[in-house]
């Protein structure tokens, strides 16, 4: 049972069962539906497995078994309450945890947001267990990831110090107007959506992860993660797994007339992209088209 | 106008809780500008700041230490309110908004209050919204 009361428009789009483990020491928040080989299904900042409710039913009626985990932190997953308990390798731990708790072998990785440094760092440490890689509105190397994360107005400004805490915690503004303005179909998201990503941070404490993760972007060699995104960057450019490239053409954070070549850079092999409608949450404007996309690449695999 | 003053009589009052940050250096030109205003490479814990904004309430800033890392880490922010009476939520948010505006002033370069306003009217924060200013 979760303690969080979700509105009745949010439980009619996710009627999946909650499943809890304890992982790295978290209590995280996970669905398991289906069987077959396993999809993953990864969020980022600042969502939870919501953003994957289109992708439940074309998967497990095509034969799969879809496993998302809500990131400690975020949806339904324990909160911690000082920023000093998140870091990407603890979370690239905690997801390390839970799928070698589920004890998954030839599993797809489905990766957006921080779901890519998260979910490939499990990936690039547990290759044996993995089939192959989804890719979207992601990064994987050490500099900033666009121009976007180097600007003070609004990002960086944003997360500063006690503006974090006030902007994204007090008015929760990343879970409610940021991904707002980061969809295409505002007003569907509005109708449909959003109250999904409010409900599960309700009080300024729960939505302490929404300026950390900002924080952990490195802007320079000096940064905190520069050398675990520098390990991503050289695994990635080794790694011969199938992979597929799905972006949202209105993207204008993760620009895909850059996002998409770098990718190329690394892994010359990949599969697309496909561009569907989408900025930066693509998953809220094309979920059911990106499933296709994705059962599609899968079946060609088998 | 926001200004640095003497710590107030606490007789009848209570530190409400309103904001804390516990990474005050993550851009260390933010940590600086309180070490400065404060003078905590002096005082270091000693004693919180005090500031009293132009609503007339003031606040006090409780900085805190962190074993290996430069001091201040982290500061929490809290009102000098009246013991048993509930806060004024909206003032507050007003207030803070003023000290980070204040703050950002202070840090200055590459930090502006205009960076900062129009973030805020991006996020439709009211303590940053009026009827003049552009909608986004």
């Amino acid at each position: 049972m979760t303690s969080i009361d979700l509105p009745d428009i949010v439980r009619r789009q996710w009627p999946f069962r909650p499943r809890f483990a304890c992982v790295n020491c978290w209590r995280m928040h996970y669905v398991d539906e289906g069987s077959g080989n396993p999809v993953v299904l990864l969020h980022g900042n600042p969502t939870w497995g919501f953003l994957y409710r289109d992708f439940v039913a074309p998967l497990t009626a095509a034969g799969y078994r879809v496993i998302i985990p809500d990131m400690i932190g975020f949806g339904l997953s324990e909160k911690p309450s000082r920023e000093q308990a998140h870091s990407l390798d603890g979370h690239i731990a905690n997801l390390t945890a839970l799928l070698r708790g589920l004890d998954l072998h030839r599993a797809t990785l489905v990766c957006h947001d921080w779901g890519g440094p998260t979910g490939l760092g499990f990936a690039l440490s547990n290759i044996a267990r993995v089939k192959a890689l989804v890719l979207m509105s992601t990064w994987a190397w050490p500099l900033p990831p666009a121009e976007f994360h180097t600007r003070i107005f609004p990002w960086r400004m944003m997360h500063a110090p006690l503006l974090g805490p006030y902007l994204l915690g007090r008015h929760n503004a990343l879970a409610g107007r940021g991904i707002y303005l980061s969809v295409v179909d505002r007003k569907r998201f509005q109708e449909r959506a959003q109250a999904a990503y409010e409900a599960v941070l309700p009080d300024p404490a729960s939505r302490l992860l929404t300026w950390t993760w900002p924080r952990w972007i490195p802007l320079d060699a000096s940064a905190r993660a520069f050398d675990r995104f520098a390990w991503l960057e050289r695994e990635l450019r080794a790694c011969s797994l199938p992979a597929l490239l799905i972006w949202g053409r209105e993207d204008d954070v993760f620009d895909p007339s850059v996002f998409i070549p770098r990718f190329r850079q690394l892994l010359p092999h990949a599969e697309g992209p496909h561009l569907v409608t989408g900025r930066h949450f693509l998953q809220e404007d094309s979920g059911p088209e990106i499933a296709a996309h994705i059962i599609d690449f899968l079946r060609r695999l088998a | 106008m926001i200004t640095v003053v003497p710590q107030p009589s606490l007789d009848g009052k209570r530190l409400a809780f309103v904001l804390t940050e516990d990474r005050l250096g993550h851009y260390p030109e933010f940590r600086a500008f309180f070490a400065r205003i404060f003078d905590l490479d002096r005082v270091g814990l000693t004693r919180p700041g005090y500031l009293q904004v132009p609503s007339g309430t003031v606040y006090a800033l409780i900085f805190i230490g962190r074993s290996g890392e430069p001091f201040p880490s982290g500061v929490e922010v809290h009102g000098v309110v009246s013991a048993l009476e509930p806060i004024d939520e909206a003032g507050v948010d007003r207030d803070l908004w003023s000290i980070l505006r204040w703050m950002i002033e202070g840090v200055g370069g590459e930090w502006t209050a205009d960076a900062m306003e129009a973030t805020g009217r991006l996020f439709r924060v009211p303590a940053s919204m009026d009827a003049d200013r552009p909608r986004f």
